[in-house]
């Protein structure tokens, strides 16, 4: 099967779908509100499902083709020909581009339907949708880009579409009258550019070193120059490969950082929550995010490289190493501060960073696939939780709105959050399909068994504990605390939200979601279950043997599949007894039962106890504090443990969450430095230039300036003008007999 | 005695001419602001003559003859604007239309 | 071209005719020396060998037009009619004589260096009678003939068209 030539119909779909719910979707709402949401809305998401059916098709036709990579031109887009620069508008049809569309397209096709019933009832519904399908479109460019440009573009792309989303609803305000939306908005989108700094940069080094931003042209300078041992010329100074490459990876990790909510970029995505459900868990848990990590994915043969040559950038520690402890450390202190939250969506936020921090952590240790793994994992299970909990959130709304109309008047001073997880309980009564699926995508984040989520985490944390060496082991330890932090605040959510008393008179009102909202998360709910099987490692020694006996290499599913777009692997393969240019780190292809059984431990340890210590009182009101403040001490001592033991390590346990909450207040001190020196100083800036250089010398000097000069040589001249005739004779006869005298004397 | 050449006439001519473009530019009256536009004229047909004669050529003379026809239409035309601009301001002194000042 | 004398007599008198239709206080008198004026102009192209011209000059010039300018000056009361204050600008007086003079000096520079035109013999000489002016006008110059005749009638509609008052159907 060939479908190549239908490729660019994936961009052109969404694109489609963008201009035709910009331009008319207004229309189709003003004419008739139903039919209007209902046009606009299965436009959208049959455009993102066509999309999804090109995804295929290209799946289709990648898989019947040898896996073989295919690059379809579009256009040549810039062409410097006397340096022979060319950036063409490209499409790289491979198994990992088409991987990222696959998950892209259906992951945004599910979300697209369930947003028709979110936000349903809402004036903007049109733009809402256009915006979505302009998101996925860019999304598409960046991931289907066969050079770096391109991948910029959408890039960029992407998080426009996120400053436009977060901000849907611009003009709500807090309680100071401060556009918070707006503000968040803003503020992602400026978070983000100091990572496109860093892309701009790693992308003029690029076409300094190599004369190119194609895949392709640079990966091979690259190999060709390290295998070579060859040096560049940049700038006067000699260069290695090796140094060079370490500067274009750290700012792709700057990069990626921006985008994916790394430490210290991470500040944007808790506020971003701001935005209507489905965006969050579009852009901020399936698909942007993943951005960054798409980007050290496919850069993979430079960070091998830098591997290979051995530079390392500080404290002995290389580029890739940063890579990984950055993820590592951005997983545990996310998952920490999850802790402390009291929004259901702010909790998943914090969850998404820890996540993705797993997932960089991953590309840093060199588990390309794993990561991708987790990523196509977290893609569905996050998505999951996010649209459940805005499924909850509909509840209780609906349940708050039902509270108004009965006229239960002694609640309505105060005013109602229906994010608030204090006010809920209980609802697992309530909202039955949400409960089991929300359960089902919990435990999957947490990393229970047979769940997609317990997989690829643990891919993960076995290439932590595979390898040797100091920053590996360092990784390992983060990420396994991580992941029992994590399994921590999802039972704590799960139990705050759905087990229990409700707390409030909503949560006892909540109704279930209606089916168009409750069928993708079915859907998402099975592909999260069924996740797993893409890389299920083989389970026994056994297995490994037989399958060793067939071919050279083994390979997992997965990674098979990927190895064809990931080089670096190719090339640390030793094929014939040739020597490897490149080593990647060891994956691990069998079950390692210690790591699994650690970390299934951990995460049954962690949800155990959070079920245990979070509300264990069953408090009857929501104003209750958080039991987690009081030590429940007396009750521990019931186990057989050493209540010494409990005495000493649960107040730490305590103090640590406390801290973290502190470390919560200074985050907003961080947000204040961010205001006060970034934020005032830009606008104390911007006023400058605004005043006293454009205001005054611009507008007043030059342009008025200029005007005014005008008039006065024009009130100047305007005095010949006297009216008398007999001073326009005069001027004649001076004409005259200047122009005699002229003739006569001057003219030979 | 000096035979009379061809400057001598010229020299009247731009005497004359001189004397008459004077009046335009001094006098206040528009009447003799007229006159001296037909001495002017005069002067300029001297000239042609004087030429006509000294280069023996008739064409000088039939340019004079149209000379006079065209100037006596404008003096009858511009007589007749005086008389209409008289009429509303009832002075020809032309400092007096200054209207069309800038 | 004539005899020097005469020359030198007409050619005073021309001037001073100038000179007094220039600085006469009466419009009227400025109008009588102005007709002096245009009688040694005919006497002059009389001398040119004019003798057409001649009798035109004194018929249409000295006799029709200056007549017109009579008319009108007794119609308007302009020889009551004096100058009062200038308000043309001081510097309307000094720079005309100024640009007058310079006029001259060009003038006498040009004679001077000898610009006397080439060409001219005074032997062979055309009459300008009626016969060759009648010949040349309607054997090279008919177009621009007719033309001026039409420029007659347009004066003349022109006159009366300004002559008329708006609703007058004079």
């Amino acid at each position: 099967m060939n479908a190549f030539g239908l490729a660019p119909l994936l961009l052109l779909f969404p694109a489609v779908g963008f201009i035709l719910n910009g331009l008319f979707g207004r229309r189709f709402m003003d004419y008739d509100r139903k039919i209007g949401e209902r046009w606009t809305g299965w436009l959208a998401s049959g455009l993102a499902l066509a999309a999804f059916g090109i995804a295929v098709l290209l799946y289709g036709s990648l898989a019947t083709n040898e896996l073989d990579q295919v690059t379809v031109n579009i256009f040549n887009w810039i062409v410097i020909p006397s340096s022979d620069f060319v950036v063409p508008w490209a499409m790289q049809i491979d198994t990992l581009s088409v991987t990222m569309m696959l998950v892209v397209t259906g992951v945004s096709s599910l979300i697209h339907i369930y947003a028709i019933g979110y936000m349903h009832g809402d004036p903007d519904f049109s733009r809402f949708f256009a915006y979505m399908n302009l998101f996925l479109f860019f999304m598409l460019v960046l991931v289907s880009a066969n050079n770096y440009l391109m991948l910029f573009v959408g890039w960029e792309g992407v998080g426009l579409c996120s400053y436009l989303l977060i901000g849907f609803w611009f003009d709500r305000v807090d309680e100071q009258n401060k556009p918070m939306n707006a503000n968040a908005a803003r503020k992602a989108f400026i978070v983000n550019r100091i990572g496109d700094f860093g892309m701009i940069l790693a992308m003029i080094l690029l076409v300094w070193a190599f004369g190119s931003l194609t895949y392709d042209v640079v990966f091979e300078s690259a190999l060709d120059l390290f295998k070579e041992g060859q040096a560049l010329n940049i700038f006067g100074q000699e260069v290695s490969i090796g140094a060079l490459l370490t500067a274009v990876t750290g700012l792709f990790l700057l990069g990626a950082a921006g985008k994916s909510a790394q430490i210290p970029l991470y500040v944007w995505l808790p506020d971003a929550m701001a935005g209507p459900t489905p965006v969050s868990a579009l852009i901020h848990a399936a698909t942007m995010v993943t951005a960054g990590i798409y980007l050290i994915v496919r850069s993979n043969v430079l960070y091998e490289i830098v591997r290979a040559s051995g530079e390392t950038l500080v404290a002995n520690l290389s580029i890739n190493d940063l890579v990984a402890l950055t993820g590592a450390a951005t997983a545990l202190i996310a998952g920490l501060i999850a802790f402390t939250q009291f929004d259901i969506k702010k909790v998943l936020a914090y969850s998404t960073i820890s996540q993705l921090g797993f997932m960089i952590a991953a590309a840093g240790m060199g588990a390309y696939v794993a990561a991708i793994f987790h990523l196509i994992t977290h893609a569905f299970f996050k998505a999951l939780l996010f649209l459940s909990s805005g499924s909850v959130i509909h509840g209780m709304e609906h349940g708050h709105h039902q509270l108004e109309e009965d006229g239960h008047g002694d609640d309505q001073e105060e005013k109602f959050d229906p994010q608030d997880m204090r006010t809920m309980g209980g609802l697992r009564h309530k909202m039955r399909t949400t409960f089991i699926v929300y359960v089902i995508g919990a435990l999957a984040l947490a990393g229970i068994v047979p769940l997609a989520g317990f997989w690829s985490k643990d891919e993960i944390l076995a290439q932590g504990l595979g390898n040797e060496g100091l920053v590996f082991i360092t990784v390992f330890i983060l990420l396994l605390l991580a992941a029992f932090c994590t399994a921590f605040y999802v039972g704590r959510q799960l139990k705050m939200v759905f087990f229990g008393k409700p707390r409030h008179e909503a949560a006892n009102h909540a109704k279930e979601s209606p089916a168009i909202m409750t069928a993708p998360l079915i859907i998402l709910a099975v592909l999260t279950t069924l996740g797993g099987l893409l890389n299920l490692p083989f389970f026994s020694v056994g297995a490994v043997e037989r399958v060793r006996g067939a071919q050279d290499s083994i390979q997992l599913e997965l990674e098979e599949w990927l190895e064809h777009a990931l080089e670096s692997i190719e090339l640390s393969k030793e094929v014939a007894g040739k020597v490897p240019i490149l080593e990647l780190p060891e994956t691990p292809v069998t079950l390692e039962l210690n790591v699994a059984g650690l970390s299934l431990a951990l995460a049954l340890l962690g949800l155990g106890l959070s079920m245990l210590v979070v509300y264990r009182r069953k408090p009857e009101r929501a104003e209750d504090p958080d039991p987690l403040e009081k030590t429940p001490i007396w009750w521990f001592s019931v186990l057989p443990l050493n209540t010494l033991y409990m005495n000493y390590f649960v107040p730490a346990f305590n103090w640590l969450a406390h801290w973290l909450a502190d470390k919560l207040d200074w985050e907003f001190w961080h947000d204040f430095f961010h205001d006060r020196i970034i934020r005032d100083g830009y606008i104390g800036l911007a006023n400058f230039l605004n005043k006293r250089i454009d205001a005054a010398i611009i507008d007043d000097g030059i342009v008025n300036g200029s005007a005014k000069a005008t008039g006065w040589l024009a009130m100047q001249l305007r005095k010949m003008q006297t009216g008398y005739v007999r001073n326009y004779a005069l001027s004649v006869f001076l004409g005259v007999v200047v122009l005699i005298i002229y003739i006569i004397f001057l003219v030979k | 005695m000096p035979e009379v050449t061809i400057g001598w006439y010229i020299a009247l001519s731009v005497a004359l001419f001189t004397i008459g473009s004077l009046g335009v530019l001094i006098r206040r009256n528009a009447i003799i602001i007229f006159m001296s536009i037909e001495l002017m004229l005069n002067s300029a047909n001297l000239a042609f003559v004087a030429f006509a004669r000294h280069l023996n050529d008739i064409n000088g003379q039939v340019i004079v003859f149209f000379v006079i026809t065209v100037a006596a239409a404008e003096v009858a035309v511009g007589l007749a604007l005086i008389v209409a601009i008289f009429r509303t301001k009832h002075s020809i002194n032309i400092d007096e239309l200054h209207i069309l000042k800038g | 071209m004539g005899d020097p004398i005469a020359f030198i007599i007409l050619a005073v008198v021309a001037l001073a005719s100038a000179l007094g239709m220039l600085l006469g206080r009466n419009a009227v008198h400025s109008a009588l020396y102005l007709v002096l004026n245009f009688s040694t102009i005919a006497i002059f192209f009389l001398i040119l060998k004019a003798p057409f011209l001649f009798v035109t000059q004194i018929t249409i010039y000295a006799g029709a037009i200056m007549v017109l300018f009579l008319f009108v000056v007794m119609l308007l009361g302009a020889e009551r009619l004096g100058g009062e204050g200038s308000k043309a600008g001081k510097w309307q007086l000094p720079v005309s004589i100024v640009l007058a003079f310079l006029l001259i000096i060009t003038f006498v520079y040009v004679l001077i260096s000898g610009g006397d035109a080439a060409g001219g013999n005074s032997l062979a000489t055309v009459e300008g009678g009626p016969v060759e002016i009648g010949l040349a006008l309607f054997e090279s110059y008919v177009f621009p003939f007719e033309v001026a005749s039409v420029l007659l009638l347009v004066a003349m509609v022109g006159v009366v068209v300004l002559r008329t008052k708006r609703g007058d159907n004079a």
